[in-house]
């Protein structure tokens, strides 16, 4: 698998434009890696191989900072990423109950993906939108504000969406 | 002096946040006057020494000192590098200027380059952040088409970079030093300190690494000048500041408001008082890891003196509200959780600290609490404060020893009677008592 | 004209004024006074990482505690290592280290060598407030000589460390977070590099566990010989371990002349086939095995018969061993010596200055010292020519070396056509078919003697035998047996005592001794000023 996956020239010009803005390859690891998971949809192993042979960096070395963060898409991960945040603000106002609600509504609890692969769960720390608490971030968007009909209703989009066949 | 807001007096518009909207309002003609050829650096410096700017990410070190620190004479590059990473719980200010007048932080970016000689910047953004992202794009897209940036940057004939560089989910490359490590393309571990980041910093080389809210307050400070920033709030800790209330309020949000404003007010009129009509319990004044106060305890101005003297902080000025219905046993344990995720585990008392800590508030919850647990928990945060390469062991345990010393009678309940009301509630039918571990 | 004196800073250690090289760190300087500090995650080969803590110094240039490892020395600085502050400090990291640590000391190879263990004991509390769940991390297979038990690593980072900054292979990483990390290898990409056991030495902990040595021995059951790797002409200083004779174990011993703290891996594992099955373990004849005396005897007897002896030697055997091959060859008229040498191996060097040297044996140095320079060339050419001519009647032939090949095809072969066969030989091998006389030779790991390697440097090499537990004669006890009775010899001697011959008749060896040479040796062109001059006992 490994060697089939490859950056298209159009990634490949802007991996080429990164490593212009940084002293040392190195430092263009972090950003190169999300030209990745938007290429590859994931990052998993052999992707990360291929960063690390693209840039001549140790493979395990990516494999160390791959695993040090947590906002990396790795692999296994479902389409729609849910990641309710539930650090202190958003505890006091009721991110338990939508971690709760889409228990119920998907039958995965945090950690987990949907047999269908369409939808993972995780409880995220602190995403800096405490006043607009409970919130989520659900892939790149936030959904501020939840109630728990605001939650059934984001489900149901989603799956809408799905069907659709659309992104 | 009436205070005149910098930050939000205009994120009602759609459009406050494009080059054109900012140029309108004066955009950038602070730097224009601080980059032109006959403009010395050094009095930038001292201009910014004189005015008292504290940083506005938490440490509260003064801008002005820091960049003096960074020595004139020398071979290596110098680097800028904002702090955008945001990710102390109850903040939410930086997002609010870089999606709504990211051109300000960009125009306070250039004086800072002018001032010390720095033709590199990076904006170092936490990766969840991706609109606030996606609009410091755009602006600083729009500074180079208008020559703002790039090549001889508004006229300065100095060459000044922008890069916006995404981080990955990680609360530790908030730490200066983390951060560095991280944008080296590597694990967010701190660094050792000495050397410290304006001798040694990113890449081997002298880094003044600045809060986004920090550097958006210089263009003002050109505006109007050193002596009547001084005058706006206490004159150690002067200001605009922008203060994030959050938790049991009626209104939570950002508020803009000179430094001083007392937390009472702050609370009760800005952000609309307790909500539900419930009685004030805790307040958290400066993001989770400050120390806690109750409600007693209350009567304290927002600026970084007078909340040091009440033995906290203003921090991040990320406040959180907690009402009477709040089990600060529950709240402890939410806290340490985050910053048992958050450590980055280089060094032993912050990596098994925070797990340690963690674990006996997990259990105290959860109805297998000792008494002797408080005491333990206030021995496990001294052997941890002072210990470390940098201060998210403190960060952790400020919150722990406070919270457990002034609401004991929350712990006493949950040892005594089967774990904290919120894990009852769950689990009914188990019996609570003390630990049976021997 | 003053002298350029290195500059020094003068600084106050637990009370006392004392004065070190500026720029030491305080572990360092400290260490010149005999106040040890303890640590875990410093190591003098790697750079520092200050991540432990566990060198915590009180300091009066700082409100908080410092640690010893990275803080350099100043003029003024006042540290105490002993102050309530201090051990507080380390107290304080001990229980941490502790908290997740299983109590696995009696399943762990690392009792009794653990510096986890160690410090506990001399800086840690004497019990536990710890009653949590302990925190599982993984058990795995990292290479192919390598496991972690992830449960006890204290992620000090000394062996990630050591891949990035000496043997350059970076095949190990730490994964996950705060009390979640843990050395790890990327998937499918195990650590596989030729100096990979010392990151199993410098672990602190049994969490690298190496495979050769799991659950072999208990090292306080061990005993312990400086000693000098044979692999290769570099000369490693190891350490043998062996347990009831036998050899359980080797280690690197430091010596920054020759192999800082390391040893490869080919050499750290290369001792196993000192007890394979097809040692030759006894002197045999044509009619199967001879004891002691009744080889000697037929060994002179073919002496007395043969009008041209030659002697094929080997770069395994030791001066001493060489001395006495010269002093038979000397005694026999027009007697020819020649050398023959193993294949070249592959070379190495790593980034921080660690060698392997392509030639696969220790001492062809030491066998031109004593024979001269064209003993593997010209004289070998000449010995090989000689026997195919048939023109030589008897050969006595050495092949210390690992292999049942003997000295290669092209020497085997050679051999096979003189009339008379006197071989010694650690294995089995199709070459003594059909030989006069075999008699067993010692491996390099079984010698007692000294070695000169590539770099001329002079050292000695230990036999791992229990003094008195001999399994056959070794060629310097041999050799010396057979010239007593031929009458060449008086008394017999320790391999100290031949080496005080061969520098009395050598000069390259001349003036040096056994007892200079000490654990470090010296080089052979480092002639001792006085007493004990030179290398340690």
């Amino acid at each position: 698998m490994a060697d089939t996956l490859s950056f298209s020239p159009t990634t490949m010009k802007q991996y080429e434009w990164l490593l212009t803005r940084y002293p040392t390859r190195r430092a263009a690891l972090l950003p190169t890696l999300r030209l990745a998971e938007s290429e590859f949809g994931e990052i998993g192993v052999p992707e990360m191989r291929y960063v690390a042979d693209l840039m001549e960096i140790p493979p395990a070395f990516v494999f160390g900072v791959v695993t040090f963060y947590t906002h990396y898409r790795r692999a296994g991960t479902g389409k729609y990423h849910i990641q309710v945040c539930s650090t202190l603000s958003c505890a006091l106002r009721g991110s338990e109950d939508v971690v709760t609600r889409i228990t119920e509504r998907l039958g995965i609890v945090p950690g987990e993906t949907t047999d269908c692969g369409l939808f993972s769960l995780s409880k995220v720390e602190c995403l800096g939108s405490c006043d607009t608490a409970p919130m989520l971030q659900m892939n790149d968007d936030y959904h501020e504000d939840l109630s728990i009909d605001d939650v059934d209703q984001l489900i149901e989009q989603l799956r809408e969406s799905a069907k659709g066949g659309s992104n | 002096m009436a205070f005149r807001k910098i930050f939000t007096q205009h994120i009602q518009k759609k459009t406050c946040h494009t080059m054109a909207f900012y140029k309108k309002h004066g955009g950038y003609e602070q730097a224009k006057a601080a980059l032109s050829k006959r403009k010395k650096p050094d009095a930038l410096i001292d201009l910014v020494k004189a005015s008292n700017l504290r940083g506005r990410g938490g440490a509260g070190f003064p801008t002005g000192v820091k960049w003096g620190f960074v020595p004139k004479a020398t071979d290596k590059p110098k680097y800028l590098v904002v702090n955008a990473d945001e990710s102390e719980p109850g903040t939410f200010k930086d997002r609010l200027i870089m999606e709504k007048c990211p051109h300000l932080l960009l125009e306070g970016i250039l004086i800072c380059c002018k001032a010390v000689g720095i033709e590199t910047a990076y904006i170092y953004i936490r990766g969840e952040f991706v609109f606030a992202t996606e609009r410091l794009q755009k602006a600083i897209d729009e500074a180079y088409d208008e020559g703002f940036l790039g090549n001889n940057a508004l006229g300065s004939g100095q060459r000044i970079d922008v890069t916006v560089h995404r981080g990955a989910g990680a609360y530790i490359c908030g730490e200066e030093t983390g951060m560095l490590t991280s944008l080296e393309g590597d694990r967010g571990n701190p660094k050792l300190k000495p050397p410290f980041p304006a001798i040694e910093g990113v890449f081997g080389c002298p880094t003044v690494v600045n809060n986004v809210e920090t550097l958006a307050n210089l263009p003002y400070i050109l505006e109007i000048g050193a002596d009547a920033y001084r005058a706006i709030g206490p004159e150690n800790s002067p200001g605009p500041k922008l203060f994030c209330v959050s938790g049991h309020v009626e209104n939570p949000g950002t508020f803009e408001l000179p430094m001083g404003v007392p937390l009472r007010t702050l609370i009760d009129k800005h952000a609309g008082g307790v909500w539900k009509g419930r009685k004030l319990k805790a307040v958290i004044p400066g993001g989770s890891s400050a120390h806690v106060l109750t409600a007693d305890e209350c009567d304290v101005a927002m600026d970084i003196e007078s909340l040091a003297a009440a033995g906290t902080m203003l921090g991040s000025a990320g406040v959180i509200v907690m009402d009477e219905t709040t089990c600060m046993v529950d709240a402890m344990l939410n806290v340490m959780r985050f910053y048992h995720h958050e450590s980055c585990g280089q060094c032993t008392p912050c990596r098994e600290g925070t797990g340690w800590l963690a674990k006996i508030t997990h259990r105290i919850a959860h109805g297998e609490g000792r008494m002797e647990d408080l005491d333990l928990i206030q021995d496990v945060c001294d052997r941890m404060v002072g210990k470390t390469i940098c201060a998210l062991a403190d960060a952790a345990a400020f919150p722990a020893e406070s919270i457990v010393k002034k609401f004991k009678s929350d712990f006493e309940s949950a040892i005594q009677n089967g774990g904290s009301p919120a894990w009852k509630k769950r689990h009914p039918s188990v019996v609570g008592g003390t630990a049976s571990h021997a | 004209m003053p002298d350029i004196k290195t500059p020094t800073t003068r600084w106050t250690l637990n009370g006392q004024e004392v004065e070190n090289t500026s720029g030491m760190t305080i572990l360092e300087a400290a260490n010149e006074h005999g106040v040890e500090i303890p640590c875990f995650c410093y190591h003098p080969g790697l750079s520092i990482a200050g991540n432990c803590r566990i060198c915590m110094v009180e300091s009066n240039r700082s409100p908080k505690p410092v640690i010893s490892c990275s803080e350099r020395i100043a003029d003024g600085l006042e540290i105490e290592t002993e102050s309530e502050v201090a051990v507080d400090a380390r107290n304080s990291v001990m229980e941490f280290q502790l908290i997740n640590h299983p109590l696995d000391c009696p399943v762990c190879d690392k009792a009794g060598e653990c510096i986890l263990q160690d410090h506990s004991y001399s800086h840690g509390p004497d019990r536990s407030r710890f009653i949590e769940d302990k925190n599982i991390r993984h058990t795995k297979e990292l290479g192919p000589t390598i496991s972690i038990w992830g449960n006890r690593c204290i992620v000090c980072t000394r062996c990630t460390r050591f891949c990035d900054e000496i043997s350059g292979t970076s095949e190990l990483c730490i994964v996950e977070r705060g009390d979640r990390s843990v050395v790890d290898v990327f998937p499918g990409i195990p650590i596989d590099n030729q100096m990979a056991g010392n990151t199993v030495d410098i672990c602190p902990v049994g969490a690298l566990i190496s495979h050769d040595f799991k659950f072999e021995a208990r090292v306080w059951n061990m005993e312990r010989k400086d000693s000098v790797c044979g692999g290769c002409s570099r000369g490693c200083n190891i350490e043998v371990e062996t347990l009831d004779g036998f050899v359980k174990r080797l280690m690197p011993r430091e010596n920054q002349d020759v192999n800082d703290w390391w040893m490869c891996d080919e050499g750290r594992y290369g001792w196993r086939h000192l007890y394979s099955d097809d040692r030759v373990l006894e002197a045999r004849g044509p009619s199967g095995p001879l004891d002691s005396s009744r080889s000697i005897t037929a060994f002179i007897e073919i002496l007395d018969n043969s009008p041209r002896v030659a002697f094929l030697i080997d770069p395994f055997l030791t001066c001493e061993e060489l001395h006495l091959v010269h002093a038979l060859a000397s005694s026999s008229s027009d007697s020819l010596v020649g050398g023959w040498l193993p294949d070249q191996g592959a070379a190495a060097e790593f980034p921080a200055g660690f060698k392997i040297s392509a030639d696969k044996h220790p001492n062809r140095n030491g066998a031109e010292q004593i024979f001269g320079h064209q003993v593997f060339g010209e004289d070998a050419s000449q010995l090989q020519s000689a026997l195919n001519d048939r023109s030589i009647d008897t050969i006595v032939a050495f092949c210390g070396g690992p292999g049942s090949d003997g000295p290669g095809q092209e020497w085997s072969a050679a051999l096979a056509k003189a009339s008379t066969r006197v071989l010694f030989s650690v294995q089995e091998g199709n070459w003594l078919d059909g030989a006069t006389l075999v008699f067993p030779a010692t491996a390099p790991l079984e010698k007692e003697g000294t070695w000169v390697s590539e770099d001329d440097r002079l050292q000695r090499t230990r036999s791992c035998w229990k003094p008195g537990e001999a399994p056959f004669p070794s060629e310097l006890v041999f050799l010396q047996s057979l010239q007593s009775a031929l009458g060449t010899r008086s008394r017999s001697l320790s391999a100290a005592g031949i080496f005080r011959e061969l520098s009395e008749v050598c000069a390259p060896f001349a003036d040096h001794n056994h007892s200079d040479i000490g654990s470090l040796g010296l080089l052979l062109s480092d002639r001792p000023t006085g007493v004990g001059a030179g290398g340690g006992a």
